[in-house]
């Protein structure tokens, strides 16, 4: 059964009329993956990385199918290069949604470093960003990140924290 | 076989239907100056032509779509030869110009294709259906022919020799930055399929 999270999240990628779905799986969103794949109305185009990504998912933007790119916050790190250019030189907007891996009260070692870099990179690269810890956020949130993404040609993200997502085991 | 050769015989192939995604590198001034329409997204990104095209592809499939990547760009981002693999987006071509060489960096130092590394069979090992090599003029033109008319994706390696071509004309010169060629090619988008992509106000 799809999981109240993924239907939220599918709910407001089709009231923002997103047709695209860009991703590389993480724990923390697993069932909006699956429930992209599934969903008849979107397409979802898994990637071997976020880099990669973003640029599947800007040159859906740039020719109408509005798109976004669904990834852990890791991939940030991983897709860097691929936004500063395609938001600061081409002015190609990609919105991200991605869970919030490191956040204070992180179980695992290794997502930590995720939570360190993600807010100091989004900020670096001067991308609005929404972090969301309550369902009734999720469909505005979206739809905001969106329409931004379509007014500032640049790119946005919004950012799912606990309790809203599971930290995964 | 030379770069500026080369793109002047895909522009007798590519028409004003057509779209197409280039590399950084001198491709983007060399194929302004034979194709300055506004059918082209001048990517600024290394290892981006193949999937910005991927995309481009996919989300219009009546369109004739081509990647014009290198061979620097492709190792970039070789993952994304896979995605297309998975994808097979009939509508794409991808045409790397490999000239075995980081170009645009002093001295031109070696890419990995000026040895063993293969990038035709990388493609046809990530799944793609239809792979080329050509060295000559001749069967660039032959293979390209081809592979924009066979309904299927795929991907061409030319193997060219390094050099910029010199002599474009003052009038065909490239001066746009990104921004302006973006919007000229979402311009051109939404009037080839009427459609509006960034509307004066955004709605939700």
């Amino acid at each position: 059964m799809e999981s109240r999270l993924a239907s939220l999240v599918i709910e407001g990628l089709k009231r923002a009329h997103v047709r695209f779905v860009v991703g590389l799986p993480d724990s923390m969103l697993a069932g909006v993956y699956v429930a992209a794949e599934k969903d008849p109305d979107i397409r979802y185009v898994a990637v071997t990385n976020e880099a990669e990504g973003a640029s599947v998912a800007a040159g859906t933007w740039i020719t109408g199918g509005r798109s976004v790119l669904v990834m852990e916050n890791s991939g940030l790190r991983a897709a860097c290069e691929a936004l500063a250019r395609l938001g600061l030189v081409n002015g190609v907007p990609v919105t991200m949604l991605m869970g919030y891996r490191g956040d204070l009260g992180e179980r695992f070692h290794w997502g930590v470093n995720h939570g360190m870099t993600m807010e100091p990179i989004l900020k670096a690269l001067r991308i609005p960003y929404w972090i969301i810890d309550r369902e009734e956020q999720i469909v505005p949130a979206i739809g905001r990140a969106v329409v931004h993404g379509i007014s500032s040609l640049y790119h946005t993200a919004v950012v799912f924290r606990t309790p809203l997502v599971d930290e995964g085991k | 076989m030379k770069r500026y050769e080369l793109l002047k015989q895909l522009a007798r192939l590519v028409t004003a239907e057509d779209l197409v995604v280039t590399s950084i590198g001198g491709v983007k001034p060399e194929w302004y100056s034979l194709m300055p329409s506004n059918g082209t997204m001048f990517a600024d990104l290394l290892g981006c032509a193949t999937p910005f095209a991927l995309g481009v592809a996919l989300n219009l499939p009546h369109r004739r779509v081509v990647a014009l990547d290198t061979d620097g760009g492709v190792l970039f981002n070789l993952g994304a030869l896979c995605t297309v693999g998975k994808e097979l987006p009939p509508n794409l071509t991808i045409i790397v110009l490999d000239n075995e060489r980081y170009e645009g960096v002093v001295g031109g130092p070696p890419t990995h294709t000026s040895g063993r590394v293969d990038l035709e069979r990388i493609a046809e090992g990530s799944g793609i259906p239809c792979t080329a090599t050509v060295r000559e003029i001749e069967n660039f033109f032959e293979s390209a022919t081809k592979m924009l008319s066979d309904g299927q994706v795929g991907l061409l390696v030319a193997k060219i020799e390094p050099g910029l071509f010199k002599d474009i004309p003052p009038e065909r010169a490239k001066e746009s930055d990104g921004i302006e060629d973006k919007y000229r090619f979402m311009r051109h988008i939404e009037k080839l399929e009427k459609i509006s992509i960034r509307p004066r106000y955004a709605l939700e």
